[in-house]
């Protein structure tokens, strides 16, 4: 039975990663896309793992009697009778069932039974991707800064610019060429509680949801009147937002919106990059 | 802990005949681990799983995505740790390491340490590694010593250093330094002060993974599927906790802790072992703490690959909780001072 239940949490370990590699892109809610390879083999590794073990005969005892009584291939004899014996302890300590067979390796440890949770979080309820709550309270993350200088904007208009780029420009560009221009950026709407106008932000990865940083860059004029709800994604175009002085940080990362479309989530949209401007 | 060891180490006693406790003995449990499992399994079975009313909650969700991408981005490597060790309890001969070694202890612990740069992972996968080297005879100085430097000096983080921190070379060299400092120093820290005592009885007594008359991928097949079903508990645990300080704190108030250097360095220690980063993405984040002193960040890097809530839950379940407590706070003091002095050096 143990055995069953053993193979039954490898089994939805497995399904519940392949289901958000292969079947759907909802593992790029959680981490980068660049794992979705090993994430794919650590699902059929686990699997196959729960399918043998479901099958097999021998993983469950027997053999825990013979290894002390033939000795170890080492030749401690009484070292590994001992380690056998000891291992039936830690397995009773651990598991609570008595009178079964001794082998630390054919009782599953208690703990394991937490891998149920994430398993069937992600077979049946992946939660859903990170948004306006956790932009909302992460401050304005510092934007990196730029050493190489600044190449000269292209001509077209609107201007299609990430989040991070635009900051850069506006915040660190000595030339002002941002001035006046028209740029179009997309991200998702959070709300602004404390005063006019509201965020286009983006939430990046380094590695995983739980070490993302937010972009923000704060709107005026949106060209309604209410503020988009929390967590639509927005393609906007318009202009820098005037006050401090544009190519310090005194320049606000800020918007006068034009024009405000909705448009679906990216497929990257936990990475910095626009398809046309690699980041 | 102590509890459960005691009671292990009485058994011992009466063990000496080779005969199981007899069944209609009910040994007591270790109830601290049990309560502590039913709590955590009961409260994230609802938050992890439900799917309405106030389970809708931005908070309730962002703090399950947080803690599915933590389990998610770290199984691969748990598996490529399991499979790693399960290989080695199965299939490396019982004496390859201690050729390989240098006799004297004292001297394992750096090769030890050097070695781990090897293993291109995070630090999930080192755990279950070091478990089984132990199991090979190899002393635990040097596994130590390795389980602390694989996840920092590895080809892999060094890389994610070098792009985070583009053009100050000197990060990555303190880096690699302090990493490998703190190990060598836990390792013989381990020889002067250690005792086996702390770790699980199973580990004391070198028990080999292979036995005679078994086949070699029985037991490999075994060891993998019970190392990483354990491990992937623990893992489960650790994301919780670590979870439920990223959603609860917001990032805007660490800036508050920037102003004093020392303090500083002490809060990005704390701060790293909270936030449970893999030590592939740590860098990142690092680079991003702009705000704080780069020997502040420096340890950041140096701690968190060593010493995080996921790494002690791991390490509790691999180890025993006597020797993850000890070991986990030596670690934190010996990597802050290491960092602080590299930091000061180089930086």
């Amino acid at each position: 039975m143990r055995r069953l239940l053993q193979s039954l949490l490898l089994k939805l370990t497995g399904l519940g990663l392949l289901r958000i590699t292969l079947f759907s892109d909802t593992y790029l809610r959680y981490v980068k896309p660049g794992l979705r390879p090993v994430l794919i083999a650590s699902g059929v590794v686990l699997l196959l793992l729960g399918i043998v073990a479901a099958f097999s005969r021998t993983g469950n005892g027997g053999h825990a009697h013979d290894g002390p009584a033939s000795g170890g291939p080492d030749g401690h004899a009484s070292d590994a009778h001992d380690g056998h014996t000891d291992g039936a302890h830690e397995a009773h300590a651990h598991d609570g069932h008595e009178g079964h067979d001794g082998h630390d390796h054919s009782a599953t440890p208690k703990i394991a039974w937490l891998l149920v949770l994430p398993a069937l979080s992600l077979l049946l309820f992946a939660p859903p991707a990170l948004g306006a709550y956790t932009a909302a309270r992460s401050g304005a993350e510092p934007v990196a800064v730029q050493k190489k200088g600044f190449e000269p904007l292209p001509a077209t208009s609107p201007l299609p610019l990430t989040l991070t780029e635009f900051t850069k420009r506006v915040q660190q560009d000595r030339s002002r060429a941002i001035q006046g221009r028209t740029v179009r950026l997309t991200g998702f709407a959070t709300p602004d509680a404390t005063g006019e106008g509201w965020y286009l932000t983006r939430i990046i990865f380094s590695c995983c949801a739980a070490d993302s940083q937010t972009v923000k860059i704060h709107v005026y004029g949106s060209g309604s009147a209410e503020p988009p709800a929390a967590d639509t994604w927005l393609a906007v175009t318009g202009t820098w937002h005037p006050a401090g002085t544009l190519g310090t940080t005194s320049a606000p990362a800020a918007l006068d919106a034009r024009l405000t479309t909705p448009i679906a989530q990216p497929i990257n949209a936990f990475t910095d990059d626009l398809p046309i401007t690699p980041g | 802990m102590e509890k459960t060891d005691e009671l292990v180490a009485a058994g011992e006693g009466v063990a000496v005949v080779p005969v199981p406790p007899p069944p209609s003995v009910r040994r007591p449990r270790p109830w601290p681990l049990g309560a502590a499992v039913l709590l955590a399994a009961g409260a994230s079975a609802v938050l992890l799983v439900g799917d309405s009313g106030w389970l809708d909650q931005p908070a309730v969700g962002a703090w399950r995505t947080v803690c599915l991408a933590i389990i998610v981005q770290a199984i691969p490597f748990l598996v490529l740790g399991t499979v790693l060790s399960g290989a080695i309890n199965a299939f490396v001969p019982a004496d390859l390491f201690t050729r390989v070694l240098p006799k004297r202890a004292a001297l394992a612990v750096p090769v030890a340490g050097v070695a781990g740069a090897i293993l291109p992972g995070c630090e999930c996968a080192s755990v279950p590694v070091a478990n089984s080297l132990i199991r090979r005879g190899v002393t635990p100085a040097a596994a130590f010593a390795f389980l602390l430097s694989a996840p920092a000096v590895n080809p892999v983080v060094l890389t994610a250093t070098a792009v985070a921190f583009p053009g100050n070379p000197a990060m990555i060299a303190a880096r690699l330094l302090a990493s490998l400092g703190t190990a060598a120093v836990m390792g013989w820290l381990w020889l002067w002060r250690g005792d086996e005592k702390w770790l699980r009885p199973a580990l004391r007594r070198r028990h080999t993974g292979h036995a005679h008359g078994h086949s070699r991928w029985q037991e490999f097949r075994i060891g993998f599927q019970y190392d990483f079903l354990q491990a992937g508990g623990f893992l489960v645990l650790g994301a919780m906790a670590a979870a439920t300080f990223n959603v609860a704190v917001p990032r805007a108030v660490l800036d508050a802790f920037s102003g004093t250097p020392w303090l500083s360095v002490l809060f990005l220690a704390g701060l790293a072992v909270l936030l449970a980063v893999c030590s592939e993405a740590d860098a990142f984040v690092a680079a991003s703490l702009t705000g704080f002193s780069p020997t502040a960040r420096l340890a950041f890097m140096v701690v968190g690959p060593m010493v995080d809530l996921k790494l002690i839950a791991l390490q509790a379940g691999t180890f025993g909780r006597a020797f993850a407590w000890r070991f986990c706070t030596a670690t934190t003091v010996v990597a802050v001072a290491a960092s602080a002095l590299t930091g000061g050096a180089l930086l």
